[in-house]
């Protein structure tokens, strides 16, 4: 089994948004989050995911095997909170995880992931393409948590 | 507030930038060496697209009260630096009950050579 423990901090978060673009400000800025009914900023669902991902990716023998990745966004976590994120191998091609902070909630639950031993093509169904238009060079649209 | 279930976006190509790569990868904890993280496609894909949805009039989405509830990626292969990557985005769902909206965004990415990388499925719920 892989473990890793985290605290999670307002400098981890901030280098999170710029590297990520997630710029929503309920993780940057106190004021705005407790706006909107929230207790202060609080940490990306998706940087708590990413660490997820290290550690299955660490449990399955490198990134590259990681095939599929499922997590629910369950509990909020605020700068300070401690998750302890594991991730074991489960039954075939799959991996148990799990993400518990320090009073033993799970932030993130029903997370699954599938791994292969090496990188393989299967198929997934294809829509028709249509129009494409180049990304914003900068994006600074946010998401929720 | 308008339903947009089955409504698609235009695609949009991103470059998998190095520098931006690195950073998202220490910010997450993972050693830049070992490539492009997996989540990276929260770049890719979900950054992106969602954009889109969330500047559509249409879908008249309330920022302030979304809520990221549920994230999935499924990858055929995880694509490397430097390379060029298209995402189209697609609201799966759109339904209401019990004076919440849960919105369902599911994102193809394909490569350079139209071959799929990664689908995402993200579900929003958005609190009344």
């Amino acid at each position: 089994m892989t473990k890793r423990d985290v605290t999670f901090t307002r400098e981890q978060i901030a280098a999170y948004a710029a590297a990520s673009g997630d710029q929503n400000p309920i993780h940057l800025d106190d004021d705005f989050a407790r706006s909107v009914g929230l207790p202060g900023v609080i940490v990306h669902g998706m940087l708590q995911m990413g660490v997820l991902a290290t550690v299955a990716s660490e449990d399955a023998g490198g990134p590259e095997h990681l095939r599929r990745l499922f997590v629910r966004f369950a509990g909020m976590v605020v700068p300070g909170d401690t998750v302890t994120f594991t991730a074991g191998r489960g039954a075939k091609g799959k991996l148990d995880l799990s993400a518990v902070n320090q009073r033993g909630e799970p932030v993130l639950t029903k997370a699954s992931a599938e791994f292969a031993p090496s990188p393989h093509r299967g198929a997934i169904r294809r829509r028709a393409p249509s129009r494409v238009q180049d990304a914003p060079r900068a994006q600074g649209e946010g998401r929720g948590a | 507030m308008a339903a947009v279930a089955g409504k698609t976006y235009p695609a949009v190509r991103i470059e998998i930038d190095r520098e931006r790569v690195a950073d998202f990868a220490r910010a997450i904890g993972a050693d830049p060496s070992d490539g492009v993280p997996p989540t990276f496609a929260a770049v890719y894909a979900l950054g992106a697209t969602a954009p889109q949805l969330f500047g559509d009039e249409d879908a008249a989405i309330d920022f302030a009260r979304l809520l990221h509830a549920e994230q999935e990626f499924e990858w055929q292969r995880h694509p490397g630096v430097g390379e060029t990557v298209t995402s189209v985005g697609r609201v799966a769902s759109d339904t209401s009950r019990r004076g919440m909206r849960f919105v369902s965004l599911e994102i193809d990415t394909t490569d350079a050579a139209d071959a799929p990388v990664c689908r995402s499925r993200t579900l929003f719920v958005i609190r009344s």
